[in-house]
C-alpha cells in the first residue's frame, strides 16, 4: 500500500463552476424541500418513523456490514493468493460480484414466492434452482476464462523469453 | 484517530477506488436515476393528472416503453449504485471528518442520498412482485424520495463539481504510466512500516530476517528495523498485516472491475427484461412476470378473488351502467354484444414494469358514450365491481374517451374474458397503465 506517484493535484474552481454550482444546491435543497413536503402530506407520521428506521438500516447495512466486507473478503483474497496470477483473482473476483448481486436481486423473489403469491401469475418460476444454476454458470465461465488467461499469459512469457 | 483512518483507507486502496471511477461510474448511474425520474413522473401524472393535462394516445405502446424503461433502468441501478459506492467507500473515513462549515451539509446530503437511494432501489424491485415487508406505503414514499433523489443528486453534483471536471476525461485522470492522479487532499501516505521495508529493501537488507533478534545490523539502520516490524497491540497488527498484502496490478484490476460492473449490469436487464420487452422473452430467466402466461394467455395482476368480485362480477343479472345529466341507461351483456364489435391489439403495461401485447374485442367506448349523448370535450368517472382498493374509481380524460382503439372489451386473445381479466366487461385504452385499465366495470359516468 504505497503512496500515489505523483504529489496529487490542486482542484482549481473557476467563475462559471461556482455559478453552477450554487445553481445545483440551490435546486437540489428545494426539491429536497418538496420531496419532504410530499411526504409529510401523503405520509402518516408513524409511516415516516417507520420509513427513516429503514433508511438508518440501508446506510448501517452497506456502510457497516456489506463494505469492510468487501475489504476483508479482497484483503484475504490477495493475501491467500499472493502466488496467483492477479489476472486470475480479478477473473474470480469478478464472477463473485455478479453472483453476488444477482442473489440480491433474485432472493427476495425466493422468499416472496415461498409466502404463497396471491396469484401463480406473479413469480411464476422456480427462483432457487435458477439461482443456482446462474452461479454453476458463472462458476463454468470464470474456469474457462482463468484457463484462457493462463494460456495467453504463458504463450506471451514463452515469446518474451 | 488519524493514524486509525489512515490505516483504514490504506487497507481499502484499489485501482478502482478513486474519483475517476467514481465520475466513470457516477455518470451513468445519474443518467439512470434522470432515466427513472422522468419515466416515474410521466407514470405518476397519468395515474394523478391534473385536471388541465392530456396525455398522448400514440403508439400505443407508449406506457410499454416508458414503464418498461422504468423498471429496466432501476435494475441497472444495482450493480452501478453498488460499484458508485465501492469507488467512493474510503472517502468515508477523512480525517478531520469535517473540515469546513460546509462539509457538515456536504455528508449530511451523501448520506441522505445514499440512504434514500438504496431504499428506493430495493423497495421498488421488491414492488415489481408485489411484495411489501415495511412498515410504510410504497406508493406516497416512492413518489416523494424520487423528488428527495435528485435534489441530493443535484446538490451533491454541485458539491463535487470541480472534481467532475477534473476526472471527466480518462487521459486528465493517469499519469504516464497509467497510475491515477490523486487530488493533494485526497493522499494517504504510507505507513511508516512501509516506510522503513523499502528503505531496507534499497539498501538490500531483508526486512523479515533483520526480526530474528539473532542477526547483527548496523546502527545506522536500526531505526528502520525496528520501524519495520508489526507493531504492537491488536489494531496495528491487523493494519500491518494488511501492509503487508500484495498490490495489485493496476490494469487487471480495472479490467475486472469493468468486467464486473458491465457484466452485472448487461446480465441482469438481459435476464430480466423479457418481462417487457418481447426479443428479450425466451431468455427471461429472473423477471417476476413472464409473457403468455395465465387466464386468456395473459398475466394477472389482481385477481377477481382479490377484488372481492366472484360473486357480483358472475352474477346474471348484472349491468353496466351508463349516466349522463342524472340519467342512467343500462347495458346487459347481450345488449353490448350485440352492438357492433370492434377489434383492436393495446397492451396491458403494469406500473409493475411487465407488460404485453392483447388483442381485444368489444365495443368501441366512443360509440357507446355517444349512444347516451356524450359530445367529445366530455370526460368519464369509471367505476369497477371490486369492493375496495385504490382504482375501485377512476378518471379517464377526453383523449382516451375519444380514441377510436379505446374499447369496452369482452374478449381477450380469442376468447371471452376470463374473471381474472375483467369479466363481464373491462376498459381498455392506449397508452395507459394498467390500473386504469379498469376490469369489472360496474358504472361508467359521463362529465364534463
Amino acid at each position: 500500500m504505497t503512496a500515489a506517484p505523483s504529489d496529487g493535484v490542486e482542484l482549481r474552481v473557476g467563475r462559471g463552476t461556482r455559478v453552477v454550482r450554487t445553481v445545483l444546491i440551490i435546486a437540489g435543497a428545494l426539491a429536497i424541500l418538496l420531496g419532504a413536503w410530499v411526504m409529510v402530506d401523503t405520509v402518516k407520521p408513524k409511516s415516516i418513523w417507520g420509513l427513516l428506521t429503514w433508511l438508518i438500516g440501508a446506510v448501517i447495512i452497506h456502510d457497516g456490514i456489506i463494505s469492510p466486507a468487501v475489504v476483508a473478503i479482497s484483503v484475504v483474497m490477495r493475501r491467500a493468493g499472493r502466488k496467483v496470477p492477479g489476472g486470475v483473482l480479478a477473473i474470480i473476483q469478478a464472477g463473485v460480484v455478479v453472483g453476488s448481486i444477482f442473489t440480491l436481486v433474485v432472493v427476495p423473489e425466493i422468499i416472496r414466492k415461498a409466502k404463497i403469491p396471491k396469484n401463480p401469475t406473479v413469480l411464476p418460476f422456480d427462483y432457487a434452482p435458477r439461482l443456482a444454476l446462474l452461479w454453476a454458470a458463472i462458476a463454468v465461465i470464470v474456469g474457462l476464462s482463468v484457463i484462457v488467461y493462463l494460456r495467453v499469459r504463458a504463450r506471451r512469457a514463452s515469446k518474451l523469453a | 484517530m488519524r493514524e486509525l483512518m489512515y490505516g483504514l483507507r490504506r487497507s481499502m486502496t484499489s485501482p478502482n477506488r478513486n474519483a475517476r471511477t467514481a465520475v466513470a461510474v457516477g455518470r451513468l448511474l445519474g443518467l439512470a436515476f434522470l432515466i427513472c425520474l422522468l419515466t416515474g413522473l410521466y407514470s405518476h401524472f397519468l395515474q394523478e393528472p391534473a385536471s388541465w393535462m392530456r396525455f398522448p394516445t400514440r403508439p400505443v405502446s407508449l406506457y410499454r416503453w416508458t414503464q418498461g424503461i422504468h423498471i429496466t433502468a432501476g435494475i441497472a441501478c444495482f450493480p452501478l449504485l453498488f460499484a458508485k459506492l465501492y469507488a467512493v467507500f474510503p472517502q468515508l473515513f477523512q480525517w478531520p471528518p469535517i473540515k469546513t462549515p460546509l462539509q457538515v451539509l456536504e455528508r449530511a446530503s451523501i448520506a441522505l442520498f445514499v440512504a434514500a437511494s438504496l431504499v428506493q432501489i430495493f423497495t421498488g424491485l421488491l414492488n415489481t412482485f408485489q411484495y411489501y415487508p415495511w412498515p410504510f406505503p410504497f406508493k406516497q414514499v416512492h413518489y416523494a424520495l424520487a423528488y428527495v433523489i435528485i435534489g441530493s443528486l443535484a446538490v451533491h453534483i454541485g458539491v463535487k463539481l470541480p472534481v467532475i471536471q477534473r476526472y471527466w476525461r480518462a487521459r486528465d485522470s493517469y499519469d504516464e504510466n497509467g497510475d491515477f492522479i490523486p487530488l493533494a487532499d485526497d493522499i494517504v501516505p504510507p505507513s511508516r512500516g512501509h516506510v522503513a521495508r523499502e528503505r531496507l529493501a534499497a539498501l538490500d537488507y531483508d526486512a523479515d530476517a533483520l526480526r530474528d533478534p539473532d542477526v547483527v545490523f548496523p546502527a545506522e539502520i536500526s531505526s528502520a528495523v525496528v520501524e519495520s516490524r508489526p507493531p504492537r497491540g491488536f489494531v496495528g497488527r491487523i493494519f500491518d498485516w494488511i501492509d503487508r498484502t500484495p498490490e495489485v496490478e493496476k490494469k487487471t484490476s480495472r479490467r475486472g472491475f469493468i468486467a464486473a460492473v458491465g457484466g452485472t449490469t448487461v446480465g441482469l436487464v438481459a435476464l430480466t427484461g423479457g418481462q417487457s420487452i418481447t426479443a428479450l422473452g425466451p431468455i427471461n430467466v429472473f423477471a417476476p412476470r413472464k409473457n403468455g402466461i395465465g387466464p386468456n394467455d395473459l398475466p394477472v395482476n389482481r385477481t377477481a378473488k382479490a377484488a372481492q368480485v366472484l360473486e357480483t362480477a358472475t352474477d346474471p343479472s348484472w349491468v353496466l351502467t351508463l349516466m349522463r345529466n342524472g340519467e342512467a341507461t343500462t347495458f346487459s351483456l347481450d345488449d353490448l354484444e350485440a352492438m357492433p364489435q370492434s377489434a383492436e391489439s393495446l397492451p396491458i403495461s403494469c406500473v409493475e414494469g411487465w407488460s404485453q401485447m392483447g388483442h381485444w374485442t368489444g365495443v368501441r367506448l366512443r360509440d357507446l358514450v355517444a349512444a347516451v349523448g356524450a359530445t367529445e370535450t366530455e370526460s368519464l368517472r369509471i367505476t369497477s365491481l371490486e369492493k375496495k382498493g385504490g382504482y375501485r374509481v377512476t378518471l379517464m380524460g377526453r383523449e382516451y374517451v375519444n380514441d377510436p382503439t379505446t374499447l369496452v372489451a369482452l374478449q381477450l386473445n380469442g376468447k371471452r374474458l376470463d374473471i381474472d381479466h375483467g369479466y363481464p366487461a373491462r376498459m381498455i385504452a392506449p397508452g395507459r397503465p394498467g390500473v386504469l385499465q379498469t376490469k369489472w366495470l360496474s358504472s361508467i359516468e359521463v362529465i364534463a
